[in-house]
């Protein structure tokens, strides 16, 4: 049989007929006491051993006690000391005796409290006398002490010393009882046969093995403990960047509403960013500064002829018989011009115009989450670049009814609910809302999004005859919203802090 | 968005309710549109609004609105005129470039210092909004007073100033806030205003300029003379306006002239006098939108009586008429007031209709269409190697696509126009906003480097990967450039070195069941012999090595690092 090294130990020192205590056999075996312990037990779920357990009861002196073993009981020492002064004849002057025993403090009321108690005589209006024929050395307690400072701790019927001695000293705090389980173990018949048998000494293992597994020896060895509640060393391992998380969650959320994910150019014309929104061409967020023109390539080469002509009759005519037009300068180059897109309804207006993906049917309804570019100032809430939430639902007759449902049910998913809906204006959408929702935390009144349905003038030259809602909010204000992250700086670009992404929480 | 500056006393004056206190009315302009954004040193409300509705733009405009608001006003007003006395002649010579003048007299204003501040603050915001900065429309408002009419050859005619062109330094006046005489030509370098308004005059051969009998006393679109200048004991004005488009500076005419006569004044028509045709202005002509029914309730979503409608349209300062079209169908005939610029389809009056019942008061209902979601391809396949690349244990970033030249290329020591993967001809940003984005960038190594270098006292291994957009100048595309996604990864640490890349490559190509070779190549980033090309399914799409020490100390790196980049589309 295999057993581990220290089970072994305790097995070769227990007998079968004698029943052995444990700090025996870790004298025997030279091992911890609570090894033992721990040995023993397994070899009683072996059935090697038997373990009898009781509780045994030990005295042992004080301090005081075994101060008193020393130098003699404080009554004893008075007794000498009246005896010499003749108190054995007649009653003494107190003071004369005390001073001549030497006792002080706490120790004249010990020795005049038990001088009497124990027959040395009498203590009566300050005088003291000894009877003559008193024995100290007959004294039990003082015996008592002399046995018990030679034994040390000790069962109190293996010294001869009187139950009612023990409690006398006991109750004068010179003595000690306590008490202590004992455990004994005897070899039992199997373990007497499995030790006849023979033992090997299998080791404790600090690492499972492939051979420990194969050769089946897993089962014999001890597994060396660990600190389990010591923290490990750290591990990062990876983890997709938060920003990333929430645009995967926008997009699932969306797909699930049943829209379909649009892509396109970041660097694109104005023709496809501004002038088929119906924005005049010297609206002033287009000659504005906050725009990213190109200053290499400038151009793009080709635009769908039908279609700038159309855009142009609508920005300078407008739409349907009482449509009138801007009256701002309209030029094809100036559409050509090059930018990085200001918003990524860039790629409504090429879906929705067939250039991207040909003709779409409705009902239909698309989205993308999507870089947008602008030239604004950076701050903790203002990027140059930052993700854009586009959707739009392609339908007849839909009210701006139909527009506030869809937001209020995307919102909700993020926990944002009680939108509110603000009256506003867009070249592009009329009606216009801007949204407000409130903030699931702090509770406050936050503008989420700007939104409506797409004008005419905008949808006709496109080719859309049935009405189109939209709307676009900023990725990163979700973002902020959820998390409560206030520079934005710390999580998107090569700003980012390392550490911060390493700790934000997950979404899902 | 811009703002207006609003005293609230005179707003409770001007729309006949003393009795709203400062919360009420801020809750009233709310409705209107207009948010309250802090009060002005003086105690002025400032209010932000969307510019549609540019007649908002004073105190008595927005006190206009809210009359309408409050249910006091209904339905279309417009104030009378009395016949012209003055006339302004368009002379030949005004630059072919600002062509066109309009104006009107006003009489009897009674301006206190509020009202001429309000005057003025109009003014400014009109040059702001619709006069696109001056370029398009200015305003100059004139002491009538001060006016001296032009000799009169023909008994029949009315007292006349000209709007003419000017030679830079052909004439001199005293303009505002000067002493001096000045010609046109020296206003643009000497004077403060002028030299603010200077680009929108000086490519021009003749300056324009108007002229009474007296002489030059408006240099549009840049100062006025002293000699006409308005204060609070003017009674007569004289408003003109010149721009580039007669329509634009009619209605900053028109949005003026109502500001002033809800202040009590008359106005008096001027002939503005063309070499081939004539016009009376201010045009306070209103015109008519027909607007269906049933658009009206498909907008909006809810059934209504065309009492109702008529009624939402007098709340909204319009006139509703009802009618049929050519095919039986219920429209109406709607009635827009001059003043309103931003009316230009029946859908912008259907706007107003659901402002005045109340958009909020809408119920909110997911519409009734049914469509099958989908991701794109490209977002599935990024969205596949990015889980795939921190399985593998990196950290997924987001960087910027703008980058400087300098990071882009020289940090990395790789020239734009070397043959090796990550160079590219830039696509470059016009008047950046910073130096450190100047440009596209062409590779996400160098992003990630300086997301290392930004990150030295943080935990190593840095592992870090970026599935990134980057572009580059490409004559055979229709923008001029090619937008690629790629895949870009560093490993940073004590024991980083191409082995351990290279086994995440391998590990990468494996799932998305590609060919992996890595035949040696040379590259200015990497360290020379520990460089390959990332050769997938046959086609040279990559890079991956150890950075060059070069590099690292560039970046301030103390630890090795090796990475990889490729073609996002080689695993498709």
């Amino acid at each position: 049989m295999q057993l581990p090294a220290s089970q072994v130990a305790v097995l070769e020192a227990v007998n079968a007929d004698e029943a052995t205590a444990v700090d025996a056999l870790a004298a025997a075996t030279e091992l911890p006491p609570e090894t033992v312990t721990g040995a023993v037990f397994e070899l009683e779920d072996e059935g090697l051993v038997a373990v009898s357990e009781r509780t045994d009861e030990t005295i042992d002196l004080t301090d005081e006690g075994r101060a008193y073993a020393d130098e003699a009981l404080p009554e004893l020492r008075l007794y000498e000391a009246a005896l010499e002064a003749g108190a054995g004849d007649e009653p003494v002057q107190m003071g004369q005796v005390i001073g001549r025993s030497g006792l002080e403090g706490p120790q004249v009321d010990i020795a005049l409290s038990n001088y009497a108690r124990k027959g040395y005589g009498a203590i009566d209006s300050g005088e003291i006398t000894a009877d003559p024929d008193a024995d100290p050395d007959a004294d039990p307690e003082a015996n008592a002490l002399e046995i018990l400072a030679d034994t040390g701790e000790t069962a109190p019927d293996a010294v001869e010393v009187g139950d009612e001695t023990v409690e006398g000293l006991e109750s004068r705090g010179l003595l000690e009882r306590s008490e202590s389980i004992l455990r004994e173990v005897t070899l039992t018949e199997r373990g007497v046969t499995e030790l006849m048998a023979g033992l090997e000494t299998a080791e404790t293992v600090g690492q499972v093995t492939p051979e420990l597994l194969t050769s089946g020896e897993w089962d014999d060895v001890e597994f060396a403990e660990y600190n389990v509640e010591a923290d490990a060393e750290r591990f990062e391992g990876g983890n997709v960047h938060i920003l990333r998380q929430t645009a995967e969650r926008v997009k699932d959320v969306l797909v699930g509403m049943g829209f379909q994910e649009m892509e396109g150019p970041h660097v694109d014309a104005d023709f496809w960013i501004n002038d088929c929104l119906f924005m005049p061409q010297d609206h002033p967020a287009r000659t504005h500064w906050d725009r990213f023109a190109l200053a290499e390539p400038t151009h793009i080469d080709e635009l769908p002829a039908d279609l700038i002509a159309d855009v142009e009759r609508a920005h300078r005519e407008g739409v349907g018989p009482d449509g009138e037009g801007y009256h701002s300068p309209w030029d094809a180059d100036f559409a050509r011009a090059l930018a990085l897109r200001g918003h990524t309804t860039s790629l409504s207006t090429r879906y929705l115009s067939g250039e991207q993906i040909g003709e779409i049917e409705p009902p239909a309804r698309y989205f993308s989450v999507e870089k947008v570019y602008r030239n604004d100032t950076l701050d903790p809430t203002h990027l140059l670049e930052f993700f854009q939430i586009e959707g739009w639902v392609m339908a007849e007759d839909l009210s701006v009814r139909d527009l506030m449902g869809t937001f209020e049910e995307f919102y909700a998913q993020f926990g944002i609910t009680d939108i509110e809906f603000k009256p506003h204006y867009n070249p592009y959408t009329e009606p216009s809302f801007e949204l407000f929702g409130t903030h699931p935390t702090t509770g406050e009144l936050v503008e989420i999004g700007n939104s409506g349905i797409f004008r005419e003038e905008m949808l006709e030259p496109l080719g859309v005859d049935c009405d189109v809602m939209a709307w676009g909010l900023a990725l990163e204000r979700l973002l902020m919203l959820m998390y409560g992250f206030e520079d934005i700086r710390d999580i998107h670009g090569t700003l980012c802090d390392l550490e911060l992404l390493r700790n934000t929480e997950v979404t899902y | 968005m811009p703002t207006v500056e609003i005293d609230p006393d005179e707003l409770r004056d001007l729309s006949g309710h003393e009795e709203k206190d400062d919360d009420e009315l801020k809750d009233d302009l709310f409705g209107l549109g207009l948010e309250f954004e802090g009060r002005t040193e003086a105690g002025a409300f400032e209010l932000e609004f969307a510019p549609d509705r540019l007649d908002r733009l004073s105190v008595e405009g927005v006190a206009r609105s809210l009359r309408y608001q409050y249910g006091d006003a209904r339905g279309v007003h417009v104030p009378g005129t009395n016949s012209p006395e003055w006339t302004i002649r368009v002379d030949d010579s005004v630059p072919e470039e600002r062509p066109y003048v309009t104006g009107a007299v006003i009489r009897d204003v009674n301006l206190d210092e509020e009202g001429l501040e309000s005057l003025i603050q109009l003014q400014e915001k009109l040059h702001a909004t619709m006069g696109r900065k001056r370029a398009k429309g200015a305003i100059g408002i004139h002491d009538l007073t001060m006016l001296k009419g032009a000799a009169v050859t023909d008994t029949e005619s009315n007292p006349t100033i000209e709007y003419v062109g000017v030679e830079p330094d052909e004439d001199r006046f005293v303009p505002l806030d000067s002493d001096a005489e000045l010609t046109p030509a020296e206003v643009l370098e000497e004077h403060q205003t002028g030299r603010t308004y200077a680009d929108l005059v000086s490519e021009y051969e003749r300056y324009p300029a108007i002229y009474d009998d007296l002489g030059l006393f408006s240099f549009p679109p840049v100062i006025n003379g002293r000699r006409t200048e308005v204060s609070t004991d003017s009674r007569d004005l004289f408003v003109e306006m010149t721009g580039t488009d007669q329509w634009t500076i009619d209605k900053m005419l028109t949005i003026v002239c109502y500001a002033l006569a809800a202040r009590g004044a008359t106005i008096e028509d001027v002939v503005v006098e063309y070499a081939d045709h004539e016009l009376h202005r201010p045009d306070l002509s209103t015109k008519t939108k027909t607007v269906a029914h049933d658009r009206i309730e498909t907008i909006l979503g809810i059934g209504l009586d065309p009492e109702e409608v008529i009624d939402l349209a007098e709340r909204s300062g319009l006139d509703a008429e009802r009618s049929e079209n050519k095919d039986g169908d219920l429209v109406y005939e709607v009635t827009i007031p001059p003043y309103r610029v931003d009316v230009l389809h029946p859908l912008d009056v259907i706007d107003d209709l659901g402002r005045a019942y109340g958009f909020n008061d809408l119920e909110p209902k997911y519409p009734d269409v049914g469509t099958v979601g989908g991701r794109h391809e490209r977002s599935r396949l990024e969205r596949s190697v990015r889980e795939q690349l921190v399985g593998l244990g990196f950290e997924d970033l987001l960087n910027f696509h703008m980058i400087s030249e300098e990071a882009n290329y020289e940090r990395v020591d790789v020239s734009p126009d070397a043959a090796v993967y990550g160079a590219g001809k830039p696509a470059t940003i016009k008047g950046p906003y910073s130096e450190d984005f100047t440009m596209l960038r062409t590779w996400v190594t160098p992003s990630l480097l300086m997301v290392l270098e930004r990150n030295t006292h943080r935990a190593y291994p840095q592992d870090l990967a970026e599935i990134g957009f980057t572009a580059a100048v490409d004559d055979g595309e229709n923008t001029g450039i090619a937008e690629r996604r790629r895949v870009g990864a560093v490993l940073a640490s004590h024991e980083a070195g191409y082995e351990d890349a290279k086994a995440r490559l391998q590990a990468l190509c494996r799932r998305f069941d590609v060919d992996l070779e890595t035949p040696p190549t040379d590259h200015p980033t990497y360290i020379s012999g520990r460089t390959a090309s990332v050769v997938i399914d046959g086609e040279d799409v990559g890079v991956i090595g150890e950075l060059h020490p070069r590099v690292l100390v560039e970046h301030d790196l103390e630890v090795p690092v090796a990475g990889f980049e490729f073609d996002l589309a080689a695993l498709q």
